[in-house]
């Protein structure tokens, strides 16, 4: 194509170097553009941004910009390359891994130091301790891997269930026995302070472990093409954090005991662990609902089951404590929370089972990366 | 007569930081005899914190809703509503999807050339828009629907349906979740409550301020309560998409793509009018399917006020100074003028260049040092005397220090006023220059030509000989100056000021309404009929060109020729 529309040149002056196909020269000079673009307007669009008007079309025996764009449109040779390159997921920090700690370790000295106290100061100390650990703890949620959404009406029960896992066991005994007739210090009302601090320390495995299932779903999201594919492949991921989470926080109750000098509780704190790690694991995807509906039953069941105990010392209704008392004198008396959280666990799970093996789960957690 | 207009702005009037805050602001001032409803969308929360602009009487209500949150009403979903969430969602995603038969631009013919029984691609991607529509205004909940896992799924069968485009066949599940949250951010006004009997529905006409987001209130008032609706674009919002658009995978930009395609061809199929704010504007929303009968151009307004009195007199213009005003930034192309302005000092060896702007952005910055640079090494500094304090011909100010305290003051200080952009929308600086009468030399990007219309030069871009010349023959020539100058100042002042606009969109406003039906009786204070109080309607349901049957003696029909017949 040669241009015809170019002025007569006086005689002497140097041809302008354009070859005879100038829509070449403008295909290379934006091959880019060219070669990625979807459609005829986007191609339209860059041009005009690079200063293409219609009379520089019209050098090109176009009449206007979008029959240019669309003659190199039809020309460039479009290629999909592979998908871009996932961003790559975030690299664990130092400020949440360094948080994470926090918790048990104040939780640890806390416990040591009521060993060694006693009277007014062991008050104290226990209330300077508490405030520690909760505090710490707050801080630990809300940056790292287990921040999420807002979630109110889960610490209540929450407390419970942690309150009732340090203090449950020897409130129960005591009560079928008809006590409790001290403050629970004593011989007849014991503290499994173990199962607090291996709970308090497992805060540092959960955090590493929903960090875990995150990359590695982030990695599974991009390299999947349907989301058939994806679910299945994110169903092992997630049982496998789950074991994980368990075997650490069996580890971790074993050395507490160690430590405390105290009977390993690993019934009670296995399932009151894997309840609450699901239930963060839901939480930070943003599934909020579940969650605070199973961990109020949970408590509620619990809570239920001790008024029963008291209730049944009331003339007539003796029969109420009758399936407690055949629970712990048939099994022990961990078995009343072991049961409770473990069934909860196991709903929360097949819960988790399901959402967070769809797409739209981490959809959120994309978009803020 | 009194009109109420709802007023659809995204990210502008009533805020503080709007875009397009100035104009509005002018035109709801303009209008007083009128009652304007403010119907505004946020773009951040930054943008809400800052507050609003104070607002003049006649805007009777504002009502404000984000668009970078979504508030989740708590509504779930029975089964019946999610099964007609999923057809629904299904259908769009399915428009999307699929290529359009008709490309743009070539419509004309679009209703003949469609095979029986498949629905137009517009009316199926309307459809499914008024369907999911209708949905969030009956059950409500529709801002959870569309991030729940049904949304990602259908989008997922309609990518790998038959018939879907390539880059569509192609998406892998990312794309499918960036596509899924990008229509959920796009479709939020959809959840809004404004579309009830005393929200949209009672006001007399919608205008949008700028296409895309900002028109859908106004197109869902026209399904469900038959508002007409007039669209104002200064950018065409579908262009600005294409520019804007992240790096992301071609899935993801063909399917985004489609979708604002689409909603801008809807946009522009039910809107009374659409307004451009100059050719390039105009001739997008052609190519995205307006009907030519439908455009209207308005030029944006232009207070005139300040401009006055240079414009006036002449007596300040110093004869060999040149001005260029603007933001400096590469797009402005200052090294070419500052090669123009070496040759221009060739041939007119006193000259002087002003150049009158700030930086804009960090990239503005380092373009403006490289400027200094350059002109340091083009023109050595020069004196009167050998005993004088020399000084540079090219001179870099900013607008608000002593010498230059207004933008007028800088227009006034030179004989020519210089613009030499590569790349161009409505150059607001060149429309200064003509109201304060100054003679310019203009390079030919965006709406340049239009907006000059022979009172001032106008060279290629990236051509500095051809700048020079046309600056060399001005400043030779006083006489032509005052002339071009005079009627650069004319054609300013009949067509970009404030004036012009209120009473074209003034105009607009009125022909809208009458050709409207009457959908309530307007009733006096003691709630009887006022007689003739709105116009006599002057509207022809359908289109008197369509090709439909119209009623014709049997002798002049033409003669049905079997399709056998034809083959044959």
């Amino acid at each position: 194509m040669t241009d015809l529309s170019a002025p007569a040149r006086e005689p002497g002056t140097p041809a302008p170097r354009r070859g005879a196909d100038p829509v070449k020269a403008l295909l290379h000079r934006h091959r880019e553009l060219c070669e990625t673009a979807v459609d005829p307007l986007e191609i339209a669009a860059g041009l005009e941004a690079h200063g293409v008007t219609d009379r520089t079309a019209a050098r090109f025996r176009h009449r206007d910009v979008f029959s240019l764009a669309e003659e190199l449109y039809a020309r460039a040779n479009h290629h999909t390359d592979a998908p871009p390159a996932a961003p790559p997921a975030p690299a664990p920090r130092t400020t949440w891994a360094v948080l994470t700690l926090l918790p048990g370790l104040l939780c640890l000295a806390t416990l040591v130091a009521l060993r060694h106290t006693g009277g007014q100061t062991r008050l104290l100390t226990a209330a300077a301790g508490a405030l520690a650990v909760h505090l710490s703890l707050r801080a630990a949620l809300r940056r790292g891997p287990l921040s999420g959404p807002r979630c109110p009406g889960t610490a209540l029960p929450v407390c419970w269930l942690v309150a009732h896992a340090l203090l449950g066991e020897g409130l129960l005994r005591a009560a079928l026995s008809g006590g409790p007739d001290t403050p629970p210090t004593g011989a007849d009302w014991p503290l499994t302070a173990a199962t607090l601090a291996a709970l308090a320390l497992a805060c540092a495995p959960a955090a590493w472990t929903t960090h875990l299932f995150r990359t590695r779903t982030h990695r599974r999201l991009t390299a999947s093409r349907a989301l058939e594919d994806f679910a299945t492949s994110v169903r092992p991921l997630l049982l496998g954090t789950v074991a994980l989470q368990l075997l650490a926080v069996a580890a971790l109750t074993l050395l507490t005991a160690t430590l405390l000098d105290e009977a390993p509780a690993l019934g009670t704190t296995l399932t009151l662990g894997a309840l609450l790690h699901l239930s963060r694991l839901l939480t930070v995807h943003g599934f909020t609902h579940a969650p605070r509906v199973i961990l109020t039953a949970t408590a509620l069941t619990q809570a239920a089951a001790l008024a029963a105990v008291f209730a049944a010392r009331l003339p007539g209704l003796a029969a109420l404590a009758t399936p407690v008392e055949t629970l712990v004198t048939e099994g022990t008396p961990a078995a009343l929370p072991a049961l409770t959280c473990g069934a909860a666990a196991c709903v929360l799970l097949l819960h988790a089972a399901r959402r967070l093996t769809r797409a739209s789960a981490h959809a959120h957690a994309e978009a803020r990366r | 007569m009194l009109v109420r207009i709802g007023l659809l702005t995204e990210g502008g009037y009533p805020y503080v930081s709007g875009d397009a805050r100035l104009w509005c602001d002018r035109l709801v001032r303009g209008l007083g005899q009128h009652e304007f409803d403010v119907y505004a969308f946020s773009r951040s929360q930054a943008e809400e914190d800052e507050g609003w602009v104070p607002l003049p009487p006649q805007v009777s209500r504002v009502r404000t809703a984000p668009l970078w949150t979504s508030e989740d009403d708590g509504v779930v979903y029975g089964r019946r509503a999610r099964r007609r969430f999923t057809e629904h969602y299904a259908e769009l995603a399915a428009a999307l999807c699929t290529a359009d038969p008709a490309p743009a631009g070539t419509r004309s013919d679009a209703g003949t050339a469609e095979a029986p029984g498949v629905p137009h691609q517009a009316d199926r991607f309307a459809n499914a828009l008024y369907g999911l529509a209708e949905l969030a205004r009956e059950e409500g909940g529709l801002a959870a629907a569309l991030r729940s896992e049904a949304a990602v799924r259908a989008l997922e069968c309609a990518c790998r349906a038959p018939g879907a485009q390539r880059p569509a066949r192609e998406a892998r599940v990312p794309d499918l979740l960036t596509v899924a949250a990008h229509l959920e951010r796009a479709l939020r006004p959809l959840t809004l409550d404004w579309y009830e009997e005393n929200g949209l529905g009672a006001v007399d006409l919608c205008h949008a301020a700028s296409g895309g987001t900002a028109a859908l209130p106004g197109l869902l008032a026209r399904h469900f309560f038959g508002v007409p609706l007039l669209v104002t674009e200064y950018g065409v919002r579908l262009r600005r998409h294409y520019l804007t658009r992240p790096d992301s995978s071609p899935a993801v930009r063909s399917l985004l793509a489609a979708f604002h395609g689409r909603l801008a061809a809807e946009i522009y199929r039910q809107a009374a009018f659409v307004t451009p704010g100059n050719t390039h504007a105009r001739r997008w929303q052609e190519r995205c399917g307006a009907d030519r009968t439908k455009l209207r151009t308005v030029y944006p307004g232009m207070d005139a006020a300040p401009f006055a009195e240079v414009g006036e007199s002449q007596a300040s213009a110093d004869p060999h100074t040149l001005v260029w005003v603007g933001r400096v930034e590469p797009a402005k192309d200052l090294v070419s003028l500052l090669h123009a302005f070496a040759e221009i000092r060739k041939q007119e060896p006193g000259t002087r260049l002003r150049i009158v702007g700030g930086p804009a952005g960090p990239e503005g910055e380092a373009y403006l040092g490289h400027c200094r640079m350059l002109a340091a090494q083009l023109f050595p500094d020069e004196a009167e005397g050998p005993h004088a304090v020399g000084d540079n011909p090219v001179s870099f100010e900013e607008i608000g220090g002593p010498e230059l305290p207004t933008p007028a003051d800088a227009y006034a200080a030179g004989a020519v006023t210089v613009l030499s952009s590569v790349v161009e929308g409505f150059p607001v600086r060149l429309v200064e220059a003509m109201l304060c009468g100054r003679a310019t030399v203009s390079t030919d990007v965006g709406a340049v030509v239009e907006v000059i219309g022979g009172t001032g030069l106008v060279v290629p871009p990236r051509n500095p000989r051809a700048l020079a010349e046309a600056c060399v023959s001005l400043l030779r020539d006083p006489e032509r100056r005052e002339r071009l100058g005079a009627a650069a100042r004319a054609r300013a002042l009949e067509l970009f000021t404030v004036e012009q606009n209120i009473a074209a969109f003034h105009g607009l406003y009125l022909e809208t309404v009458a050709r409207t039906p009457v959908r309530r009786l307007p009733l006096d204070r003691t709630g009887v009929p006022r007689p003739f109080a709105s116009p006599a309607e002057a509207h022809v349901p359908g289109h008197w060109t369509d090709p439909a049957p119209r009623p014709v003696p049997r002798w002049a029909a033409p003669e049905q020729v079997p399709v056998t017949e034809a083959a044959r």
